[in-house]
């Protein structure tokens, strides 16, 4: 059912050309032969980890393949190497052996003169002098002169509002607000508009939605056994909030990654820390399976990946996440260097935590919480002698508890008098088997142990009454390493020790991972100097420290670039998770660099400055209308000579039917709006079919809706509301059959088109308030004559399924 | 960037042209594969379609279609493999016998337990793999990874891969259509068939086949009843005529077209749906070949008799599943339990649809370019857990192919004598996938599709097409 078909983009061969070592090169001596040959692990004394080290290594001479090491070891018809797998292919020998008769020019940032341009310091660039006001124009005109273009005129007043409140607030004008600008004939009228939708409380709620596509925020576990989670909203409102407020970039990259650590006695920043937890999470592999267990381990180390990439790819679009299981192989990512972004993880687990907002209670219970933490860590090294003593007579009965258990499940309620003997009896020897079981463990972990534990359990005992005389604290979904246990989900206590794994696996551990970061990085110590390295805040803070340290090129161009994004349909670099060499590089790489160190020391890092320079500049004023010289030059307008025409994203769409039926509830803030019938059970049933779109309450922004991951809303998906298990840093924009009967006969879009005629009254009006202009004469006749045959209601749902309604100009 | 996004996001100059090219060439309901490769996009393509059967909650292997008689010799017995064994939840118990008994069917002699003897007497027309393994032990990242080849979230289900890469054979029913078990969503829900970060259009859309409203959205709601026909015919009318007139002022924009185009599609697909979802003229004997007259089968029959009726006017990719979540009173495979119990219900449910379902698509000549694939997470240990069930298996266990260039009558791999862990060409799904891809005239290699920093894949940076699978 699709209306486009995309092809398949198919490899580019170059033949003829110079062999490049990172593209074609490195990338399979980074599969194949560097899992073993490394600058850590040399193997054979030979490194290939780079040119330089092929080189000393004597695997390489230059312009001579057939002596080359490295050549004669991967040639012939049972080549030595690589060791494991199937030999290299024949193109892959060929490449290597141009490359090394080409001289083997080394075009990495490691080895070469040239610098990737995304690990470039950053300098501010001179503004282009042609006149233009905003350096943003100033930029954009020297590249658009050079392709031989100009910008398009202005867009008129009515389509320009309608524009800027979608983009900065995620709403059409109402009525009144439409004429209060139009008829606003103040020079700086459009900059006073931008101010006040700034300065509204819904930039927060449309800019944090942008927000929650890059952090893949969802308000379920996701997997098997999705339970909801009810204190995820927190940390929605901290962002909400903190875009409203204007939090300076270095504080929202640094109470996110740490806040709990670097503002300990600030409430806000610990919900902060709700970034960390945002993405999935498997219940049963944390809660189910046995402590020791690989599956167990690799679970752990999964949840940390997750939480690493988005980390990275979210400040500093870098795919770090792709050096889990061998270097990088594009870009300068030791395996090393991954791990060592897991051992900063390796202390906390996604779990809910108390917090409070009155910060003397807070600085208070986490003062006593950290009591409690140091009793624990003593503590657990004797219950762990109880909960894993073991004899072969104990597994003999865990499996007879087991079974029982199981069997009693299975029945339910017993249904005849038989089933109720068999389970009097079933329940009979689970407790005989228990006892019995008790006994010897008992016997095994001996009476002082015991008393022990009782000694240490009583430390509990002043601090609990201490917490309890505080009053009740509210509750936040975020990252711990304390915490109350559930099942074999048990808190860390404290850093767990990670290591570089052998192609990812966790049963091939190789050398221990210390805290750190990116070592292509040149402008900053990449292993994090840490007093205790076994405090586990001391780490992240660490991190938080170098993602927010001005010197940190990448984090800043990300930033603004991510911002560019959103306000132009596309951003200067295309990519905006992936700075690396397979990411897309900058349209105007001094533009880039320009508003980056702008956004950093002029705007301290404020993205109100930033929005409202960019919003303010010619080329976001200018028409989308299609020129025909522009789409002969320059057919994906790249160079922005025009503005992009963009389909509205569900959000968009759900909250402008809410506003046009007059039921848009503004509430801010609390817990979110399930938009579906709930069922909790085993795995909760989250039914979108069963849910009248009038109840009471859910006419809130669709910031405010419940995400849940196994069974995303389907009328948010139809409109390409991305995957909350995806970090999504751009939409896509499909549009499909399912979708166009996804707008005209979901119950929720009927209903607002009923509320909607009742509030609109006349056809005339409804134009005006869907489309924010007057009917035109022919409109008038067409639309007025439809709805005295069918009811006002009928228009209304057409009005909703208009182009003009869906798209931005 | 391929070419789909950038068409979406950059509107503009192609457009009209492109447009108009692709939605010619659909119109003529090729897809998007090559007509010299017979609809395969990187060499001639066997198969053109295909019907996934999934058993949600681990269906066992050594009670279906591993035959081991050292589990009935030495039933009872303590099972020593002869290693440390690690599972899922338990211990590992006695050796446990299938409760069900064991029987040679057809040419190939292929042994079939006494649960699914209908299923039997196919067996000359499938291909079974002995020998797969999986990544996870859990049921939520494993499930994923029979359905998209990684055990985390958020990555294309195979239905939406295969969308992606061969497009519709029909404009009046969507590409991928999964149709879960009426007694709930399996482990991870939706995910398991999301088109994860492919564009939206990739997903499955769900049937709920013999409930009211089989689709989402397909019909306005019975509570709005201002929506007549007339009003329904004439808005549209209005809605085609005013987009139009603004598609006239806005040049050069293939989404304002498209959009147009997508109230017709949906037109169409309003007029077929209902047409490919009501059984109600199909023959008496092709009923009860689907198990149609009998209420522990009909669910199944129903599901996989509509299955059927969706391929052949043109669905390429169906996913039927069997069992739901892993809750109480159990409604999957997951029998942890009570083995006998609940495999004998969910077996005696499967086995006659299923089989229906492959005698009824070769007698209509659909296995020919079909393709019948069953599946499930991972299998169950040989052992007992407690003294009536099996605990997950993650080692070793048995999925099968039937038609669409499938050879038949084979066994691919096998366990070791306890049915325990594939030693004889162990393969993950990843060697699946890739076989299943080829029959269907894809390379997996060369599907993918950029995100995050990776160029990805259904079969990740593994898989390799078995050729012992392939009819000659």
């Amino acid at each position: 059912m699709r209306l486009l078909a995309a092809l398949v983009a198919l490899p580019i061969w170059v033949l003829g050309q110079q062999v490049s070592f990172t593209k074609s090169v490195r990338p399979v001596l980074a599969e194949r032969c560097a899992p073993c040959h490394n600058d850590r692990n040399t193997s054979g004394k030979v490194s290939l980890a780079s040119v330089a080290a092929m080189t000393k290594a004597g695997a390489l001479v230059a312009g001579k393949p057939d002596e080359s090491l490295l050549v004669k070891v991967i040639s012939g018809d049972r080549p030595r190497m690589p060791k494991f797998g199937d030999p290299l292919k024949a193109e892959q020998v060929d490449a290597i052996r141009r490359w090394i008769a080409d001289g083997a020019p080394d075009d990495s940032t490691a080895g070469g003169p040239e610098v990737w341009w995304s690990l470039a310091p950053l300098k501010r660039p001179p503004v282009p002098a042609n006149g233009a006001a905003n350096p943003v124009d100033a930029f954009l005109r020297e590249k658009l002169a050079a392709a031989g273009l100009t910008p398009s005129p202005e867009a008129d007043r009515r389509t320009l509002a309608r524009r800027v409140y979608y983009d900065l607030v995620g709403l059409p004008p109402t009525g009144e607000e439409m004429d209060a600008f139009l008829a606003d004939r103040a020079p700086d009228a459009y900059e006073k508009l931008v101010d006040r939708l700034l300065a509204s409380p819904r930039y927060g709620e449309r800019w944090a939605r942008h927000w929650f596509d890059v952090i893949h925020y969802g308000e379920s576990h996701g997997y098997d056994k999705d339970k909801p989670r009810r204190n995820a909203w927190p940390y929605r409102d901290w962002v909400i909030q903190s875009l409203n407020a204007d939090m300076p970039w270095v504080r929202f990259v640094k109470e996110q990654v740490a806040g709990d650590v670097l503002y300990p006695d600030d409430p806000r920043a610990y919900v902060a820390t709700g970034f960390l937890a945002a993405g999935p999470w498997d219940l049963v592999g944390h809660q189910e399976l046995r402590e020791g267990s690989s599956d167990k381990d690799n679970t752990r180390l999964l949840d940390r990946d997750d939480v690493v990439a988005t980390v990275v790819s979210t400040f500093d679009s870098m795919t770090a996440h792709c050096a889990r299981c061998h270097d990088h192989k594009f870009d300068p990512i030791p395996q090393q260097d991954y791990y060592n972004l897991q051992a900063v993880f390796a202390g906390v687990d996604r779990v809910d935590r108390p917090f409070d907002d009155d910060p003397a209670v807070h600085r208070e219970r986490q003062a006593l919480l950290r009591r409690k933490l140091e009793v624990q860590r003593r503590l657990q090294p004797l219950l762990d002698q109880v909960e894993f003593a073991s004899t072969p007579e104990i597994v003999t009965l865990d499996s007879s508890i087991q079974d029982a258990s199981l069997l009693i499940t299975h029945m339910g309620e017993p249904k005849t008098p038989a089933d109720v003997e068999t389970k009097r009896r079933l329940e009979a020897r689970r407790v005989a088997d228990r006892n019995r079981r008790q006994e010897i463990v008992d016997g095994l972990v001996g009476p002082e142990t015991y008393a022990e534990i009782r000694r240490i359990e009583a430390e509990f005992k002043p601090i609990d009454e201490e917490i309890a005389r505080l009053p009740k604290p509210r509750t936040v979904y975020t990252a711990a390493s304390y915490f109350p246990r559930a099942g074999t989900f048990r808190p860390s206590l404290g850093p767990r020790p990670v290591f570089v794994l052998g192609r990812g696996n966790v049963r091939s551990p190789g050398k221990p991972a210390v805290p750190g970061a990116l070592t292509c990085v040149p402008s900053l110590p990449a292993r994090f100097e840490l007093k205790d390295p076994s405090d586990e805040g001391s780490r992240r803070a660490a991190l938080a420290d170098w993602i927010g340290d001005e010197r940190n090129m990448l984090t800043w161009r990300s930033v603004v670039n991510r911002v560019w994004h959103y306000h132009f349909g596309a951003g200067i670099v295309d990519t905006p998770n992936d700075f690396g060499r397979m990411g897309s590089k900058p349209t105007h790489p001094e533009l880039l660099d320009w508003l980056a160190v702008w956004f950093r020391d002029d705007a301290h890092g404020s993205l109100k400055q930033l929005h409202r320079l960019i919003v303010t500049s010619a080329a976001y004023r200018q028409s989308s209308r299609n020129r025909e010289d522009g789409a002969k030059a320059d057919a994906d307008n790249r160079l922005l000579w025009r503005q992009n025409r963009t389909r509205l994203d569900a959000e968009a769409v759900h909250d402008t039917i809410l506003q046009a039926a007059g039921k848009l509830d503004l509430t801010m803030g609390g817990p979110p709006v399930e938009l579906f019938w709930f069922k909790d059970d085993h795995s909760p049933v989250y039914d979108y079919a069963r849910f009248d779109p009038d109840t009471p309450g859910s006419h809130r922004r669709s910031i405010y809706r419940f995400i849940v991951r196994s069974v995303p809303d389907p009328f948010m998906e139809r409109l390409d509301c991305p995957d909350p298990s995806v970090q999504a840093p751009k939409r896509s924009t499909t549009i499909t059959a399912i979708q166009a009967l996804a707008m005209l006969n979901n119950p929720f879009v009927l209903k607002m088109a009923e509320h909607f005629a009742e509030r609109a009254g006349t056809a005339e009006q409804a134009v005006r308030l869907a489309l924010g202009r007057e009917a035109t004469a022919e409109e008038r006749t067409a639309y007025a004559d439809y709805a005295a045959k069918y009811g006002l209601a009928n228009l209304c749902r057409v009005l909703f399924n208009t182009n003009e309604f869906l798209f931005v100009d | 960037m391929n070419r789909r996004s950038f068409l979406w996001n950059y509107g503009g100059g192609l457009g009209g042209v492109a447009l108009a090219h692709l939605m010619g060439r659909e119109a003529l309901g090729a897809g998007r594969g090559r007509p010299e490769f017979n609809g395969g996009l990187h060499h001639p393509a066997k198969a053109k379609r295909v019907v996934q059967l999934f058993m949600s909650g681990a269906a066992s292997q050594c009670d279906t279609f591993d035959y081991k008689p050292l589990l009935i010799k030495k039933g009872g017995e303590t099972w020593d493999p002869g290693e440390k064994v690690e599972l899922f939840q338990s211990n590992p118990g006695a050796v446990m016998p299938s409760p069900w008994g064991w029987k040679q069917y057809g040419q190939c002699g292929k042994w079939v337990s006494d649960l699914l003897p209908h299923i039997g007497e196919c067996v000359d027309d499938i291909a079974f793999v002995m020998s797969l393994m999986a990544k996870s032990n859990v049921h939520g990242p494993a499930t994923f990874m029979q359905n998209t080849g990684f055990i985390l979230p958020g990555f294309p289900s195979a239905g939406s891969w295969v969308s992606y890469a061969l497009g519709n054979l029909t404009d009046n029913l969507p590409d991928f259509v999964v149709m879960p078990d009426p007694r709930g969503m399996p482990p991870n829900g939706a995910a398991n068939w999301s088109a994860g970060f492919l564009p939206a259009s990739h997903q499955a859309t769900m049937i709920r086949a013999g409930t009211p409203t089989p689709i989402h959205d397909l019909f306005p709601p019975s509570s709005a009843s201002f929506i007549t026909k007339d009003a329904e015919r004439d808005g549209l009318a209005l809605l085609n005529r005013v987009n139009r007139e603004h598609l006239a002022e806005h040049p050069g924009d293939s989404r304002l077209e498209a959009r147009i185009a997508s109230y017709e599609m949906a037109a169409r697909l309003q007029l077929s749906a209902p047409e490919v979802l009501e059984i109600r003229g199909e023959s008496e004997a092709t009923r009860k070949l689907y198990g149609l007259d009998n209420e522990a089968t009909a669910d199944m029959g129903r599901r996989c008799l509509t299955a059927r009726r969706l391929l052949e006017r043109g669905v390429r990719f169906v996913q039927v599943w069997s069992g739901a979540d892993n809750g109480f009173p159990r409604r999957n495979w997951d029998s942890h339990e009570n083995l006998a119990k609940d495999h004998g219900d969910l077996g005696m449910a499967l086995d006659k649809p299923v089989a229906g379902l492959l005698k009824d698509l070769k007698a209509r000549g659909l296995l020919d370019d079909t393709v019948v694939y069953w599946t499930t997470e991972f299998g169950r240990m040989p052992c007992s857990q407690g003294s009536k069930g099996r605990d997950h298996n993650p080692f070793g266990f048995t999925s099968w192919f039937a038609g669409g260039g499938f050879k038949g009558g084979v066994s691919y791999g096998a366990t070791d004598e306890w049915s325990y862990k594939a030693v004889d060409k162990p393969v993950y799904c990843y060697d699946v996938h890739a076989t299943l891809l080829h029959l269907l005239g894809i390379d997996h290699k060369r599907l993918s599709y950029w995100h995050n920093g990776i160029d990805r894949r259904l079969t990740d940076v593994h898989g390799v097409v078995i050729p012992e699978l392939l009819a000659s």
